[in-house]
């Protein structure tokens, strides 16, 4: 069957899996790690039930995920008349909801590591607050790394999610987990090896780059 | 020193959370002054650190008032904290928002590396810092800024005695050339000693004495105090008919003078280092000889019973009318290599320098004893330790 092993529509999966991982990614970081410190510096009543609730979620199964988005954008849902179901922007919303406690959740243990003097130190040096928000991202920088890795192998692996949500439509919600899922039922396993190698491939190279970038100034 | 009050903590109360028992420090006026030097001085657990954290801002009191002018104020703290990244970058993300230029930047942290001997460490990872070089970097941040007063925790605990001994210097050679107010916590009386111009003593959650550092070591408010700071020879006795000596028995007397009453219980404090001893060649005209400084008057005879040396002091514990008083000589030399326990001793000392406390000071060693909470509603209680920053607190002991 070489007509299924077609390089340009391995490329064309490859890459709308990175923009659909890729936006996933980009909005768990940008409100988690702000939700993540917040909750790891700040002491009130209800922490706790928040990061226990933070934790949960990090372990939430992705097809229970996706089976709440597809509730709430099913065309009788809540969300329903936005029309979202079986699209890309209904599987982000997948993803970030995958992703976003594992965000929070690694970014406010690496702000609990920290030494509880470090914030008293930089109020005391006069510091101003936003560049001490700078200094404090840097000092976790090792935990937002972590996040970050692992975050991006949660979605990037899944498969029950953005099967639910996204539905696997060609050229619009396949993405590599639901392909190789469909050739594989469908007894095609040298394309389905092959997605799933791109899938290893793209994951190695990735986490690569992270760790790399996290373990730079230890040298 | 009349300099210009940079933090003054005026009835302040102070509560250290995250602790298993509840504490409370209270401050009933303290002032650190332009170009002074203020050791605060306690025993582990007296409420030290919360007091520089309290003057620092970082933790704000229950009751009372910190002022504090526009003067820029920072503390080190007794782990130096090093902000992740270069030594050099530590320098500069504290000089970052002072809104300097570049060119002064630079050159303020090339001062301070300097002055603190950590020129080299420049591009080094704070991370991979010592101990000693952690200290530094943390001192020289803080100079780097040129705050008007620096609040300093424990300088130099946890260094072995040469690298104490050369921060130290750095120290004080900092401090005279920027002429920065310090207050600075410890619980070793001696650095305190060498390196202050004023004390305060801090015991039981309370601030109970502040003054110039030689009048709160000849003159503590109470035998508490006394005893922090090294007046070890605390005799009870009742002040004799002639009102110019202590009775200890029937047979010893201290000349002192003293503003209480005839007949009234005491306790008489003497620095080991006042109290002067000789061998038993029997005359006390070669004991006046003997001491250069003013009149020393013979006490009685002692029974030495220990002789402990450290290389560099000689403490002699010495059996006196029932009681034992210590002194100190040079280690190596002289009587310090000579005397054995079991020997007879001549025991002299000068009245001034025999200062008298009341008895009933013994109810803040309870005090000190027991738990912070408990001491602080004793202290409440009590009016003898009024104290305030200008003029030493004291316990009815006449001046000199």
């Amino acid at each position: 069957m070489p007509e299924t092993l077609d390089a340009g529509l391995i490329a064309e999966i490859t890459l709308r899996t990175l923009a659909v991982c890729g936006a996933a990614l980009a909005f768990a970081v940008a409100v988690g790690v702000p939700i993540g410190v917040w909750l790891g510096a700040r002491r009130f009543p209800g922490r706790a039930a928040i990061v226990a609730l933070v934790n949960s979620g990090m372990g939430a199964p992705p097809v229970v995920v996706g089976l709440l988005v597809a509730l709430l954008l099913w065309r009788s849902g809540p969300l329903g008349a936005l029309g979202l179901m079986y699209s890309q922007p209904a599987m982000v919303f997948a993803q970030v909801l995958i992703a976003l406690p594992l965000v929070v959740g690694i970014t406010l243990a690496a702000v609990g590591a920290l030494d509880e003097d470090w914030a008293l130190q930089v109020r005391t040096l006069g510091i101003p607050r936003r560049y001490r928000a700078w200094l404090l991202l840097r000092e976790i920088r090792m935990g937002l790394l972590a996040a970050v890795i692992v975050a991006l192998g949660g979605i990037l692996s899944e498969v029950g999610a953005v099967m639910m949500v996204g539905g696997n439509l060609e050229g619009e919600t396949r993405v590599l987990t639901t392909a190789i899922l469909m050739h594989t039922q469908m007894g095609r396993f040298e394309t389905a090896l092959a997605l799933a190698g791109v899938l290893l491939l793209l994951m190695l190279a990735l986490a690569g780059l992270l760790t790399w970038i996290q373990q730079a100034d230890r040298r | 020193m009349s300099g210009r009050v940079i933090v003054r903590a005026r009835e302040l109360v102070v509560r250290r959370r995250s602790r298993a028992a509840r504490f409370e420090l209270r401050v009933p006026d303290l002032e650190l002054r332009a170009g002074e030097v203020l050791c605060v001085l306690g025993p582990n657990g007296a409420g030290k650190s919360t007091l520089l954290r309290a003057l620092a801002g970082l933790s704000p009191p229950i009751a009372g008032s910190i002022e504090r002018g526009a003067d820029r104020v920072t503390m080190v703290f007794q782990r130096p904290v090093a902000l992740a990244g270069t030594v050099g970058h530590n320098l500069h993300a504290a000089l970052y928002g002072s809104g300097l230029s570049r060119a002064e930047r630079d050159a303020r942290r090339a001062r301070a590396l300097a002055r603190f001997g950590i020129t080299h460490l420049t591009t080094r990872r704070a991370a991979a810092l010592s101990g000693g070089e952690l200290r530094r970097l943390a001192l020289a941040r803080a100079f780097a800024l040129e705050p008007a007063a620096l609040l300093l925790d424990e300088p130099f605990e946890d260094l072995d005695a040469a690298a104490q001994e050369s921060l130290s210097l750095d120290l004080r050679a900092a401090l005279a050339e920027t002429g920065v107010a310090v207050a600075l916590v410890t619980h070793d009386l001696r650095r305190a000693v060498s390196i202050s111009d004023r004390l305060a003593v801090l015991h039981g959650g309370c601030v109970r004495q502040v003054g110039a550092t030689a009048e709160v070591l000849e003159r503590p408010a109470t035998a508490t105090i006394a005893r922090l700071v090294g007046m070890s020879n605390l005799v009870p006795g009742v002040v004799a008919e002639d009102g110019r000596s202590i009775a200890i028995d029937a047979e010893h007397r201290l000349a002192a003078a003293c503003a209480f009453p005839p007949g009234t219980p005491v306790l008489a404090g003497l620095r080991p280092e006042r109290l002067k001893l000789d061998v038993g060649r029997g005359e006390t005209e070669r004991l006046k000889l003997d001491v250069g400084r003013g009149e020393t008057e013979p006490i009685g005879k002692g029974i030495v019973r220990r002789v402990v040396s450290d290389g560099l002091l000689c403490t002699v514990a010495i059996a006196w009318a029932g009681h034992e008083l210590r002194t100190h000589l040079v280690a190596g030399r002289g009587l310090a290599k000579t005397l054995a326990p079991g020997d007879a001793v001549l025991l002299s000392a000068q009245a001034g320098d025999v200062h008298v406390l009341a008895r009933d000071s013994g109810a803040d060693q309870d005090a000190a004893s027991s738990s912070g909470a408990a001491s602080a509603s004793a202290s409440r209680n009590r009016s003898t330790v009024r104290i305030s920053g200008s003029t030493t607190g004291r316990s009815g002991a006449p001046g000199e």
